[in-house]
């Protein structure tokens, strides 16, 4: 009975999206309560599927009925379980900061709604192609709200997201179609038997897996295919942003993931080294490249977006290298990543609104001007590092761990090496804040966006749940069953 | 039955010690001391109710790997007990000799993470565990302030560098036996290094030759409460920790429990002050149990546990009653106690005679049982002979020669020897009270040993005979010719006085080894200071002007078309990537990814 759930958390959302447009005709900033309504029982409804894969294993649904593989499959399992709920907590919480940061136009909304849709069908679909119209929903939802800044880096930001991540979706779309021609089918399961039998090292095979890791490493803002990714969070609004940089790379890291391990599974990248080192190294390229340029910002928000960069290929090198304790690593970094990185935009909205400052040497003191915002930013931001017991800290350990036993040392060492990285540009981050003397010129409420007390605190929650979060995260492991989706 | 195992293992009572020890700075010192004494003591059924179903229980995961947090054996069992069980009398004194109760508190969470490391199932939680037994006991000593920060700190120094030696030990057997992960396999330590650097750290806790410095040099100092916990746990749970690691034994370790025996002795003679004196008989009865624990033999290693059992008692009673005597004079050293304190103190002077005649291995008193097991191993099976004698059992007869002489030395100077000036009354009740308790409890296993055998590990492989002739005439001989020993040398022992030990070599040797390696690193580090100025001087401007940079970094000739790529691109490098410059490095990616994969 729950199984048919799974079509009703995208439905839902989707149909939603309608309502504030058509309610545009007699009323204004009508928007936002439909979202609240629709996503609050999104939620709930997500909550109650998530607790049937708890209590009864993986959940599989068929669309209308229709049987494998023929028709639609939707499914949960470990691998996509924390991505969903992590979608349902981050996308209330970040609609409750825009109640009053806004955008509040009504076609906001839509579009928020429309994207929300498109994350939750990724995370829950079990078949390629609806996957990659998934991922066109995403982006489009994407698109627009980045657009929504209004005005001319917006815009630039949004159509340079667009036209790179159509192709990208493009390659991805080409690379099923090779795996369509070898096999016939595209249902995850059916598709990873059959691919099996046409040969691991067939030329066809291969090639579709490079469109595919090619494709999907543009959604993914892998180095150095992420330059969209740092213009399109630095032009859009605060709640945008958050949003975005919390869920839309994150999906798109799933979806990886999901190919890599479900459709083309860990024998494939045992019978192909170099497609598995080619996999772990372009991660850990992404995980240095992603840091130094970190280092080297000078505006916040595109400090972030890189450090996004690195963080993603920490996760991608966890499902190259394949075995459960770096998948157990990455899923675990995917979930606490999207709640620091969405917090920690919000966070500097919250600077940003009080004084209008956007830039890394404006930011000089503010810590003490706004004490629990700036201890939240502080917070975030060390768990990001990866310091003990945050949840920052667990999803670097078990990929770093998986890779000691995968053999692939090298690849600890990095993960090592980024965290001092990160800590470079984090520790520049929190000096300037706490220890810099504030100029006299920048004053209250410079950003002309009042802040409320429920953003800031939306946002100490935030930086709350990463600290609890972390010890308990080794737990959650066992209920994963991550084996099973590994096809141990 | 089934039901109560279940719920005695939901949690293990390492944890609801250490949970109540952290109540107890809240509330009143009664109150504490009394929720610190159950806790203490509920160890103890606990612990022998779940004897009879051994395994492993609460298995879970920490970071990645397997642990066990909850380990029943016979030898997890008979530690629980002891530590749980004296744990409570020692709180119960505390209580009765003023200590405040953030000390308790202290004392009483060292209690927890040393039944917690006798009750863990592998190696992970045993280190973990093992660290927290050296940090409560270092805060414990601390709490004293004084002389014994300092102590204190050389003890953390030392423990610290014996819990890495152990943790690496740990790790390279992790390393050699790969699938079995951290979990007591019954094995002990992979030998090679994994071996010998968990002898090395271990041996720092049992006080190995030349390694023990920090027992005489720390129990002595902080409050007379402390001192009783301090003697209990860390050497005896060393012990255990050896025999997780050693399980069937190991020659060289044989020769050092019986060689810390003698030079033990040899040191305890010379002190005059009072816990001094006994911090140095507890290398030497460790040696017994090192001794017990390297032969390989059951009856010796059942012998190496009932000797910590009775060890704990025995030598808990004798801090306890130098306690009163150092509560009721205010002095520690035997030479100015003035002596003769056996009328005004009786209780006191029979708790400690009780006591002295137990360590020394008088029969009747359960010293006599437990060492004799480990001697008569040691004699029995003739292995460990050197020209054409049994080597280990003359040298452990030696250091109870030794022993006897010692303690006749404390009570004759304490007890007997002159008169005290002044008044001195005997303990106060609650004292006499534990005091007794534990007097009684020495003097019950000594003439029924067998309410322990009942508990002792690998009870169906050895069998032990306490009471026959010879041996009680070796027991007899042993205390003749320690008498004898005191009366004749007792001239020589009080002119020899304080003895200098492997400390004073060793402290200075720290201390100027590190003021050294602090100049080197000094210089050093002027050196490297001023390229790491420079070098610091340029990434700042590179970081805070990337563009002014980037471009002096630049060839002559290709700044002017940099400037003219600056004026035109968004972005202060001009290294931004616009859009048809993504999608070329897109396909270049592509390009790549084929060609590696194809």
């Amino acid at each position: 009975m729950t199984d048919a759930l799974l079509g009703v958390v995208i439905a839902l959302p989707v149909i939603a999206s309608v309502v504030p447009l058509v309610a545009s005709f007699w009323r204004e900033e009508i928007g936002w309560y439909v979202a609240v309504v629709a996503l609050v029982l999104n939620a709930v409804l997500i909550g109650s599927v998530v607790r049937s894969f708890v209590s009864g294993g993986i959940l599989s649904h068929e669309v209308g009925g229709v049987a494998v593989p023929y028709g639609i499959e939707l499914a949960l399992d470990g691998l996509s379980a924390p991505v969903l709920v992590v979608i349902a907590v981050v996308s209330v919480g970040t609609l409750a900061y825009t109640r009053t940061a806004g955008p509040r136009s009504n076609s906001f909304y839509s579009g928020y709604l429309l994207l929300t849709a498109g994350l939750v069908g990724v995370t829950v679909t079990a078949d390629v192609f609806n996957l990659y119209v998934f991922i066109e929903i995403t982006g489009l939802g994407a698109y627009a709200l980045i657009a929504s800044g209004g005005d001319g880096r917006s815009a630039y930001a949004a159509l340079k997201y667009l036209l790179v991540g159509t192709v990208g979706a493009s390659l991805y779309l080409i690379g099923i179609a090779y795996a369509f021609v070898a096999t016939g089918t595209l249902n995850m399961a059916d598709l990873s038997a059959r691919l099996a039998d046409v040969g691991y090292g067939d030329t066809i095979v291969l090639a579709s897996f490079a469109f595919i890791i090619a494709g999907l490493g543009v959604k993914v803002a892998l180095f150095p295919l992420h330059t969209w990714q740092p213009d399109a969070y630095s032009a859009s609004p605060y709640g945008v942003a958050g949003y975005v940089s919390a869920l839309v790379s994150t999906v798109a890291a799933y979806a990886l993931g999901r190919v890599i391990l479900t459709v083309y599974t860990p024998g494939f990248l045992t019978a192909n080294p170099v497609v598995s080192s080619g996999l772990i190294y372009f991660g850990a390229l992404s995980i240095v490249a992603g840091s130094v340029l970190a280092v080297l910002q000078t505006d916040v928000r595109r400090l972030l977006a890189y450090s996004s960069v690195s963080q993603f290929g920490l996760i991608v090198a966890g499902f190259g290298i394949g075995n459960t304790a770096s998948v157990f690593g990455s899923v675990v970094h995917l979930f606490g990543h999207a709640v620091m990185k969405g917090a920690l935009f919000l966070t500097a909205g919250i600077i940003a609104y009080r004084f209008g400052v956007t830039r890394l040497d404006e930011y000089a003191g503010v810590a003490r001007r706004v004490p629990y915002a700036g201890a939240a930013f502080a917070v975030l931001a060390l768990s990001l590092v990866g310091v003990p017991p945050a949840i920052g800290f667990v999803g670097k350990w078990y990929v770093a761990l998986g890779a000691v036993r995968a053999g692939e040392t090298a690849v600890a060492v990095v993960i090592f090496a980024s965290t001092l990285l990160t800590l470079m540009y984090v520790a520049r981050l929190l000096d300037r804040m706490y220890y810099g003397e504030a100029p006299e010129a920048v004053a209250d409420g410079g950003g002309g966006t009042r802040v409320t007390r429920g953003m800031v605190a939306l946002v100490v929650l935030a930086s709350v749940a990463v600290v609890a979060l972390g010890p308990s995260a080794s737990a959650v492991q066992e209920t994963l069953a991550l084996g099973e989706v590994l096809g141990g | 039955m089934s039901a109560t195992v279940d719920l005695l293992t939901t949690v293990p009572p390492a944890f609801v010690v250490i949970a109540v020890a952290l109540v107890i700075p809240f509330v009143s010192d009664r109150v504490g001391h009394t929720i610190g004494f159950v806790a203490s003591l509920g160890v103890v059924p606990w612990a022998l109710a779940l004897r009879s179903s051994p395994g492993d229980y609460i298995q879970t995961a920490f970071m990645g790997f397997d642990v066990v947090l909850l380990n029943i054996d016979a030898f997890s069992v008979v530690m629980a007990v002891i530590f749980g069980g004296f744990g409570a009398v020692a709180v119960a004194y505390s209580y009765y000799v003023d200590a405040s109760r953030i000390q308790t508190a202290f004392a009483v969470s060292y209690v927890g993470t040393s039944v917690g490391a006798v009750l863990v199932g592998d190696w992970l939680t045993l280190v973990f565990f093992w660290e927290l037994m050296a940090v409560t006991s270092t805060l414990l000593v601390w709490y004293y302030g004084g002389k014994a920060v300092r102590a204190g700190y050389r003890y953390a120094l030392l423990h610290g560098a014996g819990g890495s030696l152990l943790m690496s030990a740990v790790v390279l057997n992790y390393v050699q036996r790969g699938a079995e992960g951290f979990v007591f396999t019954g094995e002990g330590m992979a030998s090679g290094l994994p071996a010998v650097l968990a002898a090395l750290g271990i041996g720092v806790n049992v006080g190995f030759i030349g390694l023990h410095a920090w027992i005489p040099d720390t129990y002595p100092r902080p409050g007379i409460g402390a001192s009783v916990f301090l003697c209990a746990f860390t050497t005896k749970a060393g012990v255990y920790g050896l025999y997780r690691a050693f399980p069937d034994g190991n020659v060289a370790l044989a020769y050092m429990g019986a060689g810390m025996t003698v030079y033990g002795v040899v040191y305890a003679l010379l002190q005059t002050d009072m816990r001094r004196l006994l911090a140095y008989h507890i290398q030497a009865q460790v040696g017994y149990m090192v001794g017990g624990i390297g032969m390989t033999s059951a009856l010796a290693t059942a012998g190496g546990f009932a000797h910590v059992f009775n060890h704990i008692l025995y030598k808990g009673l004798l801090f306890m009653t130098a306690g009163v005597l150092i509560y009721r004079t205010g002095e520690n050293s035997l030479k100015k106690l003035g002596g003769g304190l056996w009328r005004r103190t009786p209780v006191t002077a029979g708790a400690f005679a009780v006591a002295a005649l137990s360590i020394s291995g008088f029969p009747g008193f359960n010293g006599f049982v437990s060492k004799g097991m480990i001697t008569a191993a040691a004699g029995k099976t003739q292995r460990y002979v050197v020209g054409g004698q049994d080597i280990l059992w003359w040298l452990m007869m030696l250091g109870a020669v030794g022993t006897f002489m010692s303690f006749v030395k404390f009570g004759y100077y304490a007890f007997v020897k002159g008169s005290y000036e002044g008044k001195v009354r005997d303990g106060n009740i609650g004292q006499k009270l534990t005091v007794s308790a534990l007097a009684v409890a020495c003097f019950v296993l000594g003439v029924a040993p067998g309410l322990l055998f009942g508990i002792l590990p690998l009870s169906d492989e050895w069998t032990a005979h306490p009471f026959t002739t010879g041996h009680l005439l070796e027991g007899f001989t042993l205390a003749a010719l320690g008498i004898a020993g005191f009366y004749v040398a007792r001239g020589a022992i009080s002119r020899i006085g304080v003895a200098r030990d492997v400390d004073s070599v060793y402290n200075p040797g720290v201390f100027y080894g590190t003021r050294a390696v602090a100049r080197f690193t000094t210089m050093a580090y002027t050196a490297v200071d001023s390229g790491a100025v420079r070098l610091a001087g340029f990434c700042t401007r590179a970081v805070n002007q990337p563009a002014e940079t980037a471009r002096r970094l630049l060839p002559e000739g290709a700044r002017e078309t940099y400037d003219e790529r600056v004026a035109k691109k968004p972005g202060e490098t001009g290294t931004r990537a616009g859009i048809g410059e993504t999608v070329l490095m897109l396909s270049l990616v592509l390009a790549v990814v084929m060609y590696l994969f194809l």
